[in-house]
């Protein structure tokens, strides 16, 4: 059985006056097992592979051999199924017409269905919509399995289909399944990708070349595999009258919840995390309470972890009032790290967005403050990565000239590594 | 620089000392202590690394814990838990302390809340400790509060109290200060408390009739129960395990043990023991004898107030605990209770705000007379003069016992269930 912890990084000091409570909290899964296999629930896995016209035929060829890496990475026993999708999504692999949309994985079953692959042909546009909205469909037909995860392989934009209709696919799909995306080549949308793994509690990345493809996917599915405790839910209880400012996930990536809360108690507010590999996730948790007096402490939070209706573990976030500035002013290091990480994640998108849409000031001056920022933080790999978008003159006062002629795969690559996060020991 | 040397022996001195330790010549003066660092317990209210110091106790500052540093407080030391019961009858002091505090008890902040992990499931509000504020009334004649005072975060102070029903005829007041920083003091001064309450209240040998007999069975059963206390505090120490080799749990010790209407006392360390009477025109007296660096101060000839407000004047020379000085024999004095009055036995978060003897009978009469009737209860009383400390300021810990001797106001009230610490 899982075994969750939590810990709490804070400065519980507030100053005279002060409202506002943040915290780091580290929660950390041991003992997780693999997908399917604790008995508690079955686990399924669909793998989605774009065959739209603009794959090629050689991107075909890889597709299907990433699609053969994941399916070997399936463990026996786990539920399993493939889409091709280009402007609709269409069962392959159990062979539609069949009695079952999704059959367990053993010997024969990869066998038939990496055959059942040699069909995939490059035609057709691209409606990821429909792709997922044929993924829930086939989930739907294995309730048992409950523990559900997908992978999707696009290589180009949803241009068959509204971005209305993308948006209704996601909400749908949204608690009924997990789903890594991966991003083929340089013609896809990272914020459109970035929109159907975020609301779907996965990933987005980018593959530059298709013979990456293979990797990738057997490193997606061996991860998928070893989560084997579903359904987490993050629990989060504030005072009556207080305010939960954000809940965000900010390690291994940034990703804000709080528009994800859902009611548990009129003081407790639920956020899925997905299923749990052994691992630590960060989460950063801002709440608002009304000041007390100086001396006075009280709880700001109870943050816990819950499966179904029971709680793993719990962490207190607390508040003192203190007239020490010595106290009051000190930052914690982690909650200090995670918000400059959080305001460089939103520089890059927003600095990458102002230049797609030719507002070249505002994309120089976010771009410069990302620059500025990860220069403080010490963080190497990014300030490269903006390197290849913009000219650095000065990094500290975040002084930046946007480059001509950028590398497209240069800037999407620093799109979509704004919100990973590494995490350094305290 | 010279040290300076005894003028008797030639012997190196010790700054604050008031004999020389070599040839326990008697100075006439006595050394500043400028050398914080061997004088004065640090200002941060750290404890020095304690030792043990071979053959009669010479004062000594070089390793002195301090029950309450004057200076700058310990980061630790900056919040308090919630205001204390101001109202001074004895039935909301006691109703205050009984209210239940366990897991499950209904929120004090909020209407709507219970405690459930040390804090409020509705409101977020911490939970008091009962160990912060605990009272005990043995008999209506005697009773005592242990306060945490403003400015720490812990209660390191404790009482205890035993007494038979009639007034004068038997009582033990026991009160131990911890040692601030020192680990788990505050688990080791109330095992301490307790250990010497059930010494000291056995029956002392019956029929001892004259005076004297009294009182040397009522010394030596002090000096049994200051024995009880500091294996007490041993055993605290063991327990504690490996944080305790650093700065192992100590307090201080002062009891007062009545019996057939005379009150002796004994003490070890700075926690006090008083003989207030009722008449003005009588004289008031400090029964124990401070083992600190004031009181060294004071006995070279520094002025009360000075010596006491100096730094390291909590500085204490002797104290219970693993590595408490060679001599623990406590300090002791009896007093005859023939007319009316107060035996006051308290830490030093009291006398902090009034220290000497007959300001302290002074601040007693005039507390009483504010309190009307209710003033001669001795839990208003002590309440009372434990709200005056923390008024004050409540620096430290507090803790109040009192025996009253001559007419008691007794308070009409249900059976109280005593806090429990």
């Amino acid at each position: 059985m899982a075994q969750f912890t939590a810990e709490i990084f804070q400065n519980e000091f507030l100053p005279d006056g002060g409202t506002d409570v943040h915290a780091i909290v580290r929660v950390t899964c041991r003992g997780a097992g693999q997908a399917g296999q604790t008995g508690l629930t079955d686990a399924a896995e669909i793998i989605i592979v774009d065959t739209s016209g603009s794959m090629g035929e050689s991107g075909i060829v890889q597709g299907r051999n990433a699609a053969t890496a994941a399916l070997n990475e399936i463990t026996d026993g786990t539920w399993f199924a493939v889409i091709a999708g280009n402007h609709v999504g269409t069962l392959v692999f159990p062979y539609p017409g069949g009695p079952q949309q999704m059959v367990r994985m053993d010997q024969s079953t990869r066998q038939a269905a990496i055959a059942s692959m040699q069909s995939f042909r490059a035609d057709g546009g691209t409606a990821m919509g429909t792709w997922l909205t044929k993924a829930r469909e086939v989930f739907a037909t294995v309730p048992q399995a409950s523990q559900r995860h997908a992978i999707l392989l696009t290589d180009g934009a949803n241009e068959h289909e509204t971005p209305d209709q993308l948006t209704r696919s996601i909400h749908d799909a949204t608690g009924v399944f997990q789903c890594d995306c991966r991003g083929l080549g340089d013609r896809w949308q990272v914020d459109e990708v970035r929109r159907i793994a975020s609301a779907l509690l996965g990933t987005v990345d980018l593959i530059p070349a298709p013979q990456a493809m293979a990797a990738e996917f057997q490193s997606l599915v061996r991860k998928s595999m070893a989560r084997g405790v579903a359904n987490v839910e993050l629990r989060v209880w504030t005072p009556q009258g207080a305010q939960t400012l954000f809940v965000k996930q900010v390690a291994p990536n940034l990703e804000d919840l709080t528009s994800r809360r859902t009611v548990v108690n009129p003081l407790t507010a639920g956020y899925p995390t997905g299923a749990w590999a052994d691992e630590s996730r960060d989460y950063h948790v801002a709440v608002r309470l009304s000041a007390k007096s100086v001396g006075q402490e009280q709880l700001a939070a109870r943050v816990q972890v819950a499966l179904g209706d029971e709680v793993q573990t719990q962490a207190l976030v607390k508040a003192t009032w203190s007239n020490d500035e010595a106290l009051t002013t000190r930052i914690d290091d982690q909650v200090a790290r995670y918000t400059g990480k959080a305001e460089l994640a939103q520089m890059i998108q927003d600095g990458l967005a102002a230049k797609a849409a030719g507002r070249d000031d505002d994309a120089t001056s976010k771009l410069g403050r990302a620059v500025q920022l990860a220069n403080e933080a010490g963080d190497q790999e990014m300030t490269s990565r903006l390197r290849k978008v913009v000219d650095i003159d000065n990094a500290e006062t975040g002084t930046v000239r946007l480059k001509k002629g950028v590398d497209r795969l240069d800037e999407m690559a620093l799109d979509t590594a704004s919100t990973k996060t590494t995490r350094v020991r305290k | 620089m010279t040290a300076p040397t005894c003028p008797n022996c030639g012997a190196e001195r010790i700054p604050g000392a008031t004999f020389c330790e070599a040839c326990a010549f008697e100075f006439t003066d006595v050394l500043p202590d400028d050398t914080d660092a061997t004088t004065a317990g640090p200002p941060d209210g750290g404890v020095a690394p304690a030792q043990s110091f071979p053959g009669a106790v010479p004062v000594e500052a070089a390793a002195t814990p301090v029950t309450a540093p004057r200076g700058e407080e310990s980061p630790l030391d900056v919040g308090w838990t919630g205001p204390v019961a101001s109202d001074t009858g004895s039935d909301a002091a006691a109703n205050g302390a009984a209210a239940a505090t366990g897991e499950g008890a209904a929120c004090r902040q909020c209407s709507d809340g219970h405690y459930l992990d040390g804090y409020c499931d509705t409101c977020g509000a911490k939970q008091p400790d009962p160990r912060d504020h605990y009272i005990e009334e043995p008999a209506p004649w005697v009773a005592g509060v242990c306060d945490i005072g403003r400015r720490h975060r812990r209660n390191e102070d404790a009482l205890a109290l035993a007494a038979d029903t009639a007034s004068g005829s038997f009582a033990a007041l026991v009160v131990c200060d911890g040692v601030s920083n020192s680990t788990d003091s505050h688990v080791a001064s109330l095992a301490a408390v307790r250990a010497a309450r059930d010494v000291l209240r056995k029956p002392l040998p019956q029929g001892v009739g004259t005076k004297s007999s009294i009182v040397a069975a009522a010394e030596q059963r002090l000096a049994d129960a200051v024995a009880a206390a500091e294996e007490a505090v041993a055993i605290t120490t063991r327990e504690a395990g490996e944080e305790a080799v650093e700065s192992p749990p100590s307090c201080t010790f002062v009891a007062v043990l009545v019996a057939e209407d005379t009150a002796v006392s004994g003490n070890v360390g700075d926690s006090r023991a008083y003989w207030l009477p009722d008449a003005d025109t009588s004289s008031a007296l400090q029964l124990s004898v401070d083992d600190s660096f004031a009181a060294a101060q004071m006995n070279a000839g520094v002025p009360r107030k000075e010596a006491e407000s100096s730094t390291g004047a909590h500085a204490i020379t002797r104290w219970l605990g693993v590595d408490h000085p060679e001599d623990g024999a406590p300090h002791t004095r009896e007093v005859d209770l023939s007319e009316d009055g107060w035996v006051l036995v308290c830490s030093d978060g009291l006398w902090n705000y009034c220290s000497d003897a007959s300001d302290l009978q002074r601040l007693v009469h005039e507390t009483v007379e504010r309190l009307g009737d209710a003033g001669r209860n001795p839990l208003a009383l002590a309440q009372a003069l434990t709200d005056f400390a923390n008024e004050s300021g409540g620096a430290d810990n507090v803790t109040v016992a009192l025996a009253r001797v001559g007419e008691t106001h007794t308070v009409e009230a249900p059976e109280t269930t005593k806090g429990t610490p």
